[in-house]
C-alpha cells in the first residue's frame, strides 16, 4: 500500500498535475485526488478506453503490448498507465508540464 | 481536388520525418485514403483506429461536454501510434502515424 502512496504523492506534486486516480482491475477506486463525481467518471470511462487501446495494439501485433496511453483534449491531457493489478490515471495541464 | 493535394503534402512532409515508420489517412467512413503500408495492415489499422478514436472522442465528451478530443498517443513496446482525429476537420480525416519510440522529443 505504501508504494501506492509514494507514487501518488510523487505524481500529484508534479508541476501541472490536476488529478490522479488509481483504479484496480475490478474498477474499484483505490486512491484519488479528485472529487467524488469526477473520480467516479474517470474510473468508469478510462479503464475501458485503455483496454480498447491495449486490444488495438495486440490485434495489430500479438507480440506487442500497450505501455502508455495519452489522450490530449482541449482542456487537459489524460495519461493512462494500465498494468495487470491496477490502472493509474493522471490528468495534467499539458502547457504547464513543459519546461520553458 | 485541392484537398487531396494538401493531404499528399502533409503525408510527404511527415513521411520524411525522423523515426516515422508509416502514415495512414482515414476518412469519415473508416476507409484509408492514403497509406505507406501494405493493404492488409492498412485495412487493420483503419478499422481499429476508427473505432478507437470514436470511443475516445465520446469518453472525452462524457467526462466534460465542453471539452474536445485533440490527439491520441498509444505507446507500445515496439513503437508509438499517434492519432490526430482532427487532421482535416471539414472532411473528418483521421491521421495515423506510426513512429519509432526512440525519436521522442
Amino acid at each position: 500500500m505504501s508504494e501506492i502512496e509514494a507514487t501518488l504523492t510523487r505524481v500529484q506534486n508534479h508541476k501541472g498535475v490536476l488529478g490522479v486516480v488509481i483504479v484496480n482491475n475490478e474498477g474499484i477506486i483505490l486512491r484519488s485526488t479528485l472529487d467524488d463525481v469526477n473520480t467516479k467518471n474517470y474510473a468508469e470511462l478510462i479503464p475501458s478506453l485503455s483496454n480498447l487501446a491495449k486490444n488495438l495494439v495486440r490485434d495489430l501485433d500479438p507480440q506487442n503490448d500497450l505501455e502508455f496511453l495519452r489522450i490530449r483534449s482541449q482542456k487537459h491531457e489524460i495519461m493512462v498507465a494500465a498494468r495487470e493489478e491496477f490502472t493509474l490515471i493522471v490528468i495534467q495541464d499539458p502547457l504547464v508540464g513543459f519546461a520553458q | 481536388m485541392a484537398d487531396v493535394a494538401a493531404v499528399d503534402e502533409v503525408c510527404k512532409r511527415l513521411q520524411s520525418h525522423k523515426g516515422v515508420e508509416g502514415i495512414i489517412v482515414i476518412n469519415a467512413d473508416g476507409i484509408a485514403i492514403r497509406s505507406t503500408f501494405d493493404n492488409e495492415i492498412t485495412v487493420q489499422y483503419a478499422s481499429l483506429v476508427s473505432r478507437f478514436s470514436v470511443k475516445a472522442r465520446s469518453v472525452i465528451k462524457d467526462l466534460d461536454d465542453d471539452n474536445e478530443l485533440k490527439f491520441l498517443r498509444l505507446r507500445s513496446k515496439k513503437h508509438e501510434i499517434l492519432i490526430a482525429p482532427e487532421f482535416e476537420k471539414s472532411k473528418e480525416y483521421v491521421l495515423v502515424i506510426i513512429q519509432a519510440p526512440c525519436c521522442d522529443f
